[in-house]
Parts: structure tokens; C-alpha cells; sequence
């Protein structure tokens, strides 16, 4: 907590450091959420690196009372809410191999996790929207729900319903593949 | 549930995503550029911002003048080649460039005892560990008091409350950050961006005296109609190491320059002994502690609003009051021992709570957090009675904010 205090206090005052130390910090953090609110590789990319972008623009003006974590958290729920509301504008891509997309050849390339990360996202790519978000941000994100209700203008307990809703849709889901056991 | 649990740590443990090499070196590449661009913005935008943190801090706006009325000397004298002086401020510049300690006295007319700070910095210039004594005319309320700030913690031992409180704070942080860069000399190279666009709101006078063992005496007069008119600020810089010793600040009035503030800068770069930033040898027995940083205050606020807990941090104090349970009244209000809330509420015991309202927010937006109007009922020496507290004040405890607890207007 103190370190991100001094982490803002560094970036505002244009530390090159400080923004490669929140980078560095909280990249996969990032990318972790995006990819868990998209579940597509090249989207949860472009997501994290607008994020990052404009967050690196805002220095001058940056003020910020809360977490830093938490910051950076919403932006890239806001971001990905962008994202898919342009998606479903946009006609599917012609080239679905995006490079960043699991099974590049090269590790470097890509953004890496295991199967059984993938099963799981596979798995919270069928909830709801924003069932999908609450579970996210909280298991994900560490963010509270009463954070979330702020985030989605909704009450607490509408939360806490799409939060319950949304863990036993996922137990369905894993249990009706088999592929994971409790 | 026990399914829910389970689920809850697969998600939590099993769910990660990871950027490959080359991911993290095409985004960074970009972040960079873009701070570099807004770096170039901000250096356009800033300098009036540098003016309302002065009006801003009480504390700080006349030191933070000092600097300020110093980069614009600096900005002036380093791009203006044409002011003939064989003394160049650009020596002062880099002079304070290796400062690791820094020892200040601030003194005020008519008072007699300065506000004293001591600086250490790291090697790169950031603020290490930090000790302020700020005497009793500066906060009448609190009286005079001692703050160390070291390893990102601070401790305040308030002299006449008999106390000693520890936070490791977020706010307090920042406010000591932005205090100490406010007196810091190594970044008036920064600043001096800033004033070149005010230079011509500034008349500069150098006077290099003769005698060598006089200081150099540089007299910044903000000029009528800049944003500063009516300042003056005189500097006074050592001949040998070309660091500022002192910087006297004057007010027009009357059409007069009043003296203002004087702050006087000691022992650059004297090592400052380790136990300075300590108050171990300073507390007497007697003073009451309260480490924030591992006592755990007030209560967790969970899924609760602001409101919510502010109401059940109330009830709960009373309710312990009743039940004699003053080890826990004393973890809601402030973490005060046992002891001193039984000696604080012997005499006035609480019978029962009649009402409590809703919670409005603290008329002081520095205190911050909610007034919980209530009624409760007393008894003192066998006579009942209702009483209404002013307050009961409740906020988030500093450095744990997800923990609210009272911190006073209780009786």
C-alpha cells in the first residue's frame, strides 16, 4: 500500500522508475483481468496497453485518493467494456491467428498460461456479462463488492446476487465438462 | 457453500495470465513514449500550480515560496546571460544536487521557538527518514508535538495530550513528500522550468560583496501586477559552498516590506545521527501508545456503506460501554487501552442508547468521515439523565481504511 503511495507521488512527478515499477508490478495483474473479462488474447492486449497508455499520459493531471490497484483494475473493466461493445459492432476478423493467440510458436510472442488457466476463463467466457465481471473483479481483481456495486451502479446486494448466480453457473459449466473436480 | 468456497480458490490460484517477453516490450515502449509526450505537456502546464500549493499549506508556502522566488533567480540568471555578475547561481544548482542531510529552522515574528525540521535523503535524492518539531503556537489544539517519519512510517508524540500515536499512512506519506519537496534544493533545478516563463515578473538584484566573508544576497521583488506582487525574498548564499544558508521573506504593507518568515538552512550534508529519527529515548513512561500499524482498530467495514458502519461503530462503543467492556470500547475509539476508558467513563455510566441518527458528514472536510447524531442515557452519581454527545465523530482508521473507529465527541 505505502509502496503505491510512493509509486504515485514518483509518477506524478514524472519518474520514469515509478511507471516502469507499476508496470512491471501490475502488467500481469492486468492482463489476468482482461483476458478473464474478453478471453481473447489480442483483445486483452490492446485492453492492458491502452490502459497503461493513458495512464502514462495522465502524470500532469493524475490525483488519485484511492488504490492504485484498484485504478488500474476499473480502467481496464471500463476498457473491455469498450472493447466489447466495438466488437460486436466490427464483423468477426478474417484472420483469427492473431500472433499473441495461444499457440504461437513462439513463447515470446504470446500471452502464456496453462490449460487448465484456459479451461477455467473458457468457463467464465459463458457468464453473463456482468456476472462475469463481479466474479472477476472480485476473485480477480481483489476488489469489493461494494466497490463493484459502484462500478456497475447497482446495490450491493444486486452484487452479491450476480456474484452467487455467477459461481454456480461456473460449477455447471466445469462440472458438465468434467474437466475439473472440487 | 463448500463448493463455492472451492471454486473461489481455483479462480483465485489457478486463473492467470502471463505477458510474454515481447508483449511487455511493445506496450512499455509505447507507455514510455506517451510519458514522455505528456512530460512535455506537463512542463507547459505546471507553473501555475506551483503558486496555489504555496497559498495551499500553511506550513509550507513560505519555504515553498523560498524555492520557488529561488528558481525563478536561478531560471533568470542561468538563461538571461546578459545580467553581468561573476557569481553564478548555476554553482548553487549543483551544490545541492549532492545534499543527503538537511537541517531547518523556521522562525515566525514574535515567536520565540522555530519549527525545526531534520532531512535525510538516499543517495538519489529521495527522502529517507524525516524529524519535525513543531511547537505549540503552530497548532494551539494539538500543542506542541514531535513527528519522526522513517521507513515509510511516522510517529506522533502529541506533548501535552500525553501521546503517541503510530501510523504508517498513506496521507501522511504524501503530505510529508510534499512538504519536504518543497523545501528540497535539488529539485529547484526542476522548478526552474516552471519560473522561466514568470522571469519577467521578477526584479533580481545580486550584491556580491567585497568582504568574502559576507554571503552573497540575492533580492527577488515580485513586480506590481504578477501574480505575486507584493513578495520579497532575500537569499543569502554561503561563498565558499554556493548552498543557501537562509531566505528572509517580506510582505508589502502600508507600503512597506514587512518581515515575514525566516528559514535558515544548517549543516548540509553534516551526517544526522541515526537516533534522531527515533522517539525510543524521548517517550516518557507515562504516555499513552497506539501503534496503528499492528493494532487492529475499530471495525472492518466489509460490505457495509460508509453510513452503515459509521451507525454500528457507534452502537457497538455504547453497547460496550454498558456491558463494562472497555478493552473493546477502547479498540473503537482510537485503539485507547483499557484503562483509560474506564478512568475516561467511571464516573458517567452509560445506561442505555436511546436513538441513533443519521450519520451526516464531519462539518470539517480535513477530519473527514461522518458525525453519528445520538442519544444516550447516563448515570452520574445515582441521577439519570439524557445525553447527547457532540459528535460521536467516525472515519477510517489512517493506514487500515478498511477499518472505521471513533475518534473523539464521544462525551
Amino acid at each position: 500500500m505505502i509502496e503505491d503511495e510512493l509509486l504515485k507521488w514518483k509518477f506524478k512527478r514524472g519518474s520514469k522508475d515509478a511507471l516502469q515499477r507499476i508496470y512491471e508490478k501490475y502488467l500481469d495483474y492486468l492482463l489476468t483481468l482482461a483476458m478473464a473479462l474478453l478471453n481473447d488474447a489480442g483483445s486483452a492486449e490492446d485492453v492492458v496497453h491502452d490502459v497503461f497508455v493513458n495512464f502514462a499520459k495522465s502524470a500532469g493531471q493524475f490525483k488519485l485518493a484511492g488504490s492504485l490497484k484498484g485504478y488500474l483494475a476499473t480502467a481496464v473493466c471500463n476498457r473491455a467494456r469498450d472493447q466489447m461493445r466495438a466488437n460486436r459492432r466490427q464483423p468477426a476478423r478474417l484472420d483469427e491467428s492473431d500472433p499473441a493467440i495461444s499457440g504461437s510458436d513462439d513463447p515470446e510472442q504470446s500471452v502464456i498460461y496453462s490449460e487448465e488457466s484456459q479451461r477455467l476463463n473458457d468457463a467464465v467466457a459463458q457468464l453473463p456479462q456482468q456476472q462475469r465481471e463481479v466474479v472477476v473483479l472480485h476473485l480477480k481483481g481483489e476488489m469489493k463488492f461494494r466497490e463493484i456495486a459502484e462500478l456497475q451502479g447497482e446495490s450491493v446486494n444486486t452484487i452479491l446476487g450476480r456474484y452467487r448466480y455467477g459461481l454456480n453457473k461456473l460449477r455447471s459449466i466445469l462440472s458438465a465438462e468434467g474437466g475439473l473436480r472440487w | 457453500m463448500k463448493h463455492n468456497d472451492n471454486m473461489e480458490e481455483k479462480i483465485k490460484k489457478k486463473l492467470n495470465f502471463t505477458a510474454g517477453a515481447k508483449i511487455r516490450d511493445r506496450i512499455f515502449d509505447d507507455v514510455l513514449k506517451a510519458q514522455e509526450n505528456s512530460k512535455k505537456t506537463i512542463t507547459a502546464l505546471k507553473e501555475p500550480n506551483i503558486w496555489r500549493i504555496i497559498m495551499k499549506s500553511p506550513i509550507t508556502k513560505l519555504a515553498a515560496a523560498a524555492v520557488i522566488i529561488l528558481a525563478g533567480v536561478l531560471s533568470i540568471i542561468v538563461w538571461n546571460k546578459s545580467i553581468p555578475t561573476a557569481y553564478a547561481l548555476e554553482q548553487t544548482v549543483q551544490a545541492s544536487h549532492t545534499v543527503r542531510y538537511l537541517h531547518i529552522k523556521s522562525f515566525k515574528p514574535n515567536e520565540d521557538e522555530p519549527k525545526e525540521f531534520w532531512i535525510e535523503f538516499y543517495e538519489d535524492g529521495e527522502v529517507k527518514n524525516v524529524r519535525m518539531h513543531m511547537p505549540e503556537w503552530d497548532s494551539p489544539e494539538d500543542g506542541a508535538k514531535v513527528t519522526v517519519w522513517k521507513e515509510n512510517k511516522a510517529q506522533v508524540w502529541f506533548k501535552k495530550k500525553k501521546s503517541l500515536v503510530t501510523f504508517s499512512d498513506k496521507t501522511i506519506a504524501a503530505n510529508t513528500l510534499d512538504f519536504i519537496e518543497e523545501l528540497d534544493p535539488k529539485l529547484v533545478v526542476e522548478r526552474l522550468y516552471y519560473a522561466q516563463q514568470a522571469q519577467d515578473q521578477v526584479k533580481i538584484e545580486i550584491d556580491e560583496p567585497s568582504n568574502k566573508a559576507k554571503p552573497i544576497v540575492v533580492t527577488a521583488t515580485c513586480l506590481p501586477g504578477s501574480s505575486r506582487a507584493g513578495w520579497r525574498v532575500v537569499l543569502f548564499v554561503d561563498r565558499a559552498t554556493k548552498l543557501v544558508t537562509a531566505i528572509e521573506f517580506y510582505k508589502l504593507k502600508d507600503g512597506k516590506y514587512q518581515y515575514v518568515e525566516l528559514i535558515e538552512y544548517y549543516d548540509y550534508n553534516q551526517p544526522i545521527d541515526a537516533e534522531m529519527f527515533s522517539l525510543d529515548d524521548d517517550i516518557p513512561a507515562d504516555v499513552m501508545q497506539t501503534d496503528q500499524t499492528t493494532q487492529k482498530i475499530g471495525l472492518v467495514q466489509g460490505d457495509l456503506t460508509d453510513k452503515e458502519i459509521a451507525v454500528k461503530v457507534v452502537r457497538e462503543f455504547y453497547e460496550a460501554l454498558i456491558a463494562k467492556d472497555y478493552a473493546k470500547a477502547g479498540q473503537l475509539y482510537s485503539g485507547l487501552p483499557a484503562d483509560k476508558i474506564r478512568e475516561k467513563w467511571e464516573e458517567l455510566k452509560v445506561v442505555r442508547i436511546i436513538s441513533i441518527g443519521e450519520p451526516v458528514p464531519h462539518p470539517d472536510p480535513g477530519v473527514g468521515g461522518f458525525q453519528v447524531p445520538c442519544k444516550i442515557e447516563v448515570e452520574r452519581d445515582g441521577a439519570k439523565s439524557i445525553y447527547e454527545p457532540y459528535g460521536p465523530g467516525v472515519r477510517p482508521v489512517h493506514g487500515q481504511p478498511d477499518h472505521w473507529n471513533i475518534h473523539g465527541g464521544v462525551k
